[in-house]
């Protein structure tokens, strides 16, 4: 019969709170990094040169057709064949990015897109610079529009941090799994597991819904 | 230096990873469709229990990630009496996974159906069943191919994961490839390669319904 | 501003073509506008004339002849035998005195009225936010908006959006300015507070070209009425020689038909 130990829980939780940390604090720096990336990809993507453009998608492909498990594997234990000694975390983080910023660099592209050709024209013709254009009309514009589509990738991030457990980044996973590992108390520790990114999955589109809200007010009609 | 001249002798193992992968992909994709259908039928209905149910169905699977939800089928289902050997348990979890996410797709195609449609279905005496079969479900499959489409790649992808419970699939053959070659870089991207093939080919296909379906219909 | 002497015209069109592909939209245009005038620009839908308008914004590259917007050559450099795009900063300088009113408006949805109408005035003027807003503020209230200045334009009727969109283009001050179809989407009860705004406008002297379906306001305000069918300027006169005097049949055929449609009693 199972039973559920919460002293076990409670035990452990100066361990499971630092897990839980390094779990944010990846997620967060591998958000911001993505979207960084994503920003200079997506406008790669929208270039009009070919030698930049197809190199460009060629990443963006490759990232989105191969397992982050695989990308992370290659980063982690094949960098050193070409150089690249990287500490777990380092390479977890990086790995993150770099898969993060091809989904964000799509959105970024989608969003772009979706504006009205014709206001580009009217920013044109009263003499705004493309950089202009590209700063005050469209990259306000296009972060309301593409917002559920940036906290939808933000928590398929946060999930793949569950990821970085194989390459023993100390991470809320790797944390509860070696406790379930040391007591066998399978059914505690992965129960605290799963609510822990189920409540990171809601905080985080709570957090979407809300920054939506706040940037979309000039959306409504009346005051 | 590189060197891929250990990748030859590999290829035979190499390729059975790849046939569990495709298998394991393919069963699980079934099952999640079958489910899926399932789920977003209750989703849509009007008794509040079910749509409740599937709602907090559809949180969980989408929420948790997979790794952890193979760790707790994998570790926690034998605590409760259910031993069943792990390569089913791993399809059953992938299906489930993907049945989530695949209600969400159809749910999004029904929604997007104009009620018009379906009111001038009724006024013309069609009824329940046959709205959907013959008005709303040729419209939603048109509509959610491409979606479905990138939900096989994403499945293809996460397949990967069902390693950590010891099955040996793609990702599973390259690790212990890599290992006993002391070549992991040359191993992992070819593993990549295997994928990316696996998916292009996934994709290409999926293009290739899209344009049939879209040829039948006047759009 | 920059008004010129009356024997120079503000925007001069010198046997400009254009092609779509293959397909020849505007064949060997000529026209000449002086300051101060008004023209119309009149043709059944797929003549060229929203074509024409935007190639004197420059929006459409034009594929052969010259146009000219205050003796200065709009989009290609004049000096070499190759045909070779100007540079954006060359464009703009071209363009500075050029403003433009859109059938869709084409307000900046995220900024308010005020913003819209600062938004060139701050970043290409350089004006410090508060000339910006002094300045818009009286800008919007000429055109009858100062209530509206801090609503965004999903707040506005689509009359109030076009007003603010006019009031956008005379903030930078322009010595042109180009209208194309400014009423056509919108409601018809709406069309005549818009209509009035650029009534007022050319009683100040401001020079015009408008695209339009409104012949009334072509009847009324305008200097010069162009004639555009299939690409080509088939008549060009004052008002009353349009719609009063001899006509080429096209002319007398559009005309009919405008006025048919336009008939609610036989």
């Amino acid at each position: 019969m199972m039973t559920f130990d919460a002293q076990l829980i409670l035990n452990h939780l100066p361990d499971i709170a630092s897990g839980f940390g390094i779990t944010i604090l990846c997620t967060l720096i591998a958000c911001f990094i993505a979207m960084l990336l994503g920003l200079v990809v997506a406008l790669g993507l929208m270039s009009k040169a070919k030698i930049l453009r197809y190199p460009v998608r060629l990443y963006v492909e490759i990232i989105r057709g191969t397992p982050f498990l695989i990308q992370l594997f290659l980063l982690y234990y094949g960098g050193p064949s070409i150089g690249l000694y990287l500490e777990p975390i380092e390479a977890g983080i990086f790995a993150l990015a770099c898969n993060g910023s091809a989904y964000y660099a799509e959105l970024f592209r989608a969003g772009f897109n979706a504006i009205p050709k014709g206001q580009l024209d009217a920013a044109k013709i009263i003499g705004l610079s493309r950089l202009q254009i590209i700063v005050r009309i469209q990259i306000p514009q296009m972060m309301v529009l593409i917002i559920p589509g940036l906290v939808n990738v933000s928590i398929i991030l946060g999930k793949e941090t569950a990821i970085l457990s194989i390459v023993t980044v100390p991470e809320l996973a790797f944390v509860l799994i070696g406790i379930g590992a040391e007591t066998y108390a399978y059914a505690e520790t992965l129960t605290v597991l799963a609510v822990s990114y189920l409540i990171l999955a809601e905080l985080t589109s709570r957090f979407g819904g809300w920054t939506e809200k706040r940037l979309s007010k000039y959306m409504e009609r009346s005051i | 230096m590189l060197d891929f001249s250990t990748l030859l002798p590999a290829l035979p193992v190499l390729w059975e990873g790849v046939q569990m992968t495709v298998l394991l992909s393919i069963s699980a994709l079934t099952l999640g469709l079958i489910i899926g259908t399932i789920m977003c039928t209750a989703r849509l209905s009007n008794s509040t229990p079910l749509r409740i149910l599937t709602k907090l169905y559809v949180s969980f699977f989408r929420g948790v990630p997979l790794l952890v939800q193979l760790m707790l089928s994998y570790y926690c289902l034998p605590l409760i009496g259910i031993n069943t050997p792990a390569l089913p348990t791993a399809i059953v979890c992938v299906g489930l996974c993907s049945s989530a996410y695949i209600t969400e797709i159809l749910r999004g195609g029904f929604q997007s159906l104009s009620p018009g449609q379906k009111e001038s279905a009724i006024m013309v005496g069609l009824n329940r069943l046959q709205i959907v079969a013959f008005i709303e479900l040729p419209q939603v499959i048109r509509l959610t191919i491409p979606a479905l489409i990138n939900e096989a790649i994403i499945l293809v992808k996460a397949s990967s994961l069902i390693s950590v419970i010891g099955i040996v699939e793609l990702t599973r053959v390259t690790q212990n490839l890599a290992a006993s070659n002391f070549q992991p870089f040359e191993f992992y991207l070819t593993a990549a390669l295997v994928y990316f093939i696996l998916n292009s080919t996934i994709s290409v296909l999926g293009l290739w319904v899209e344009r049939r379906i879209n040829s039948r219909s006047i759009v | 501003m920059n008004k010129q002497t009356q024997d120079s015209p503000i925007v001069e069109v010198q046997k400009m073509s254009k092609n779509f592909g293959t397909t020849q939209v505007l064949k060997n245009v000529d026209l000449k506008v002086q300051p101060s005038e008004v023209m119309c620009l009149i043709g059944p839908s797929g003549s060229g004339k929203s074509t024409l308008l935007r190639c004197i914004a420059f929006l459409e590259q034009y594929s052969s002849g010259n146009i000219y917007i205050e003796g200065e050559m709009l989009g290609y450099n004049d000096d070499t035998d190759i045909r070779k795009l100007t540079s954006t900063n060359e464009l703009n300088h071209v363009r500075r005195n050029m403003g433009m009113v859109f059938q869709q408006f084409n307000l900046w949805p995220h900024m308010t009225a005020l913003g819209n109408v600062t938004e060139a005035l701050v970043r290409v003027k350089k004006l410090s936010r508060r000339e910006a807003d002094e300045k818009g503020h009286a800008i919007l209230k000429k055109v009858g908006l100062a209530e509206r200045a801090l609503h965004y334009p999903a707040q506005l009727s689509g009359g109030q959006q076009q007003r603010v969109a006019i009031a956008r283009s005379l903030a930078m001050e322009p010595s042109v300015m180009l209208f194309d179809e400014p009423t056509s989407a919108l409601d018809p009860e709406l069309v005549g507070e818009v209509l009035q705004v650029m009534k007022d406008l050319a009683k100040d002297g401001m020079t015009m070209i408008v695209v339009t379906h409104e012949m009334g306001f072509a009847a009324q305000v305008a200097d010069t009425v162009v004639f555009l069918d299939q690409g080509e300027i088939l008549m060009k006169g004052s008002p009353k020689e349009i719609f009063q005097g001899e006509k080429p049949p096209r002319l007398e055929q559009f005309l009919k038909n405008y006025m048919d449609r336009n008939a609610f009693w036989e």
